[in-house]
């Protein structure tokens, strides 16, 4: 293990405590947490692109930086909305 | 030695903000508090995790990629924040409109 694959898994295990508020919390608390998700998940994949060697991979979080910045507004209009 | 080094502090202070962030989420009480850590996360910590990769990569093609994953981060998270904090307050008021009682304390 490198320190940019120790960073991901790290990363990787911030998502506990949003899980825990998207189970427990109110729905737009978990819309908050859900963001957070989305910012976790391209940084982890940032580090295990660059971990395990693979530049090429770093397409993902390219495309992941722009759906879930998308998909956090559109459950916030429909939970702001509707529920 | 000095470019692993550089590395290891720039990952440690981003993961631990990162952490900071995840942990703030859980703990704050009210949806606003919590909006303050959400949208916290992608700043500080994504930009050290960024100044990493570039330690390592430089302005190769996955620098390049790193740098667009994090900006479009950087760039559209306040406006995931804002859209959040207006159905917060929809949910919370039924519409966006100051209350009697706040524009009574904002004179």
């Amino acid at each position: 293990m490198n320190a940019f694959t120790v960073a991901a898994t790290v990363l990787l295990a911030c998502f506990v405590p949003c899980g825990i508020v998207i189970v427990r919390g109110r729905p737009i608390d978990g819309v908050v947490a859900l963001q957070l998700c989305g910012t976790l998940t391209v940084l982890a994949l940032i580090c295990m692109a660059e971990g395990f060697h693979r530049t090429t991979y770093l397409d993902v979080p390219v495309v992941a930086a722009v759906l879930s910045p998308i998909s956090g507004i559109v459950f916030a209009r429909f939970i702001g909305r509707w529920l | 030695m000095t470019e692993n080094l550089l590395v290891d502090v720039l990952l440690g202070v981003g993961v631990a903000a990162e952490l900071v962030c995840s942990v703030g989420v859980l703990v704050m009480r009210t949806t606003y508090d919590r909006l303050h850590y959400s949208g916290a996360g992608s700043t500080v910590g994504a930009f050290c995790i960024l100044a990493a990769l570039l330690v390592r990569e430089g302005l190769s093609s996955g620098g390049l990629q790193g740098i667009a994953a994090v900006g479009l981060l950087f760039l559209l998270g306040p406006v995931v924040v804002t859209a959040t904090a207006r159905a917060a307050r929809r949910i919370e008021h039924g519409d966006l409109e100051p209350t009697a009682e706040e524009l009574e304390r904002g004179r």
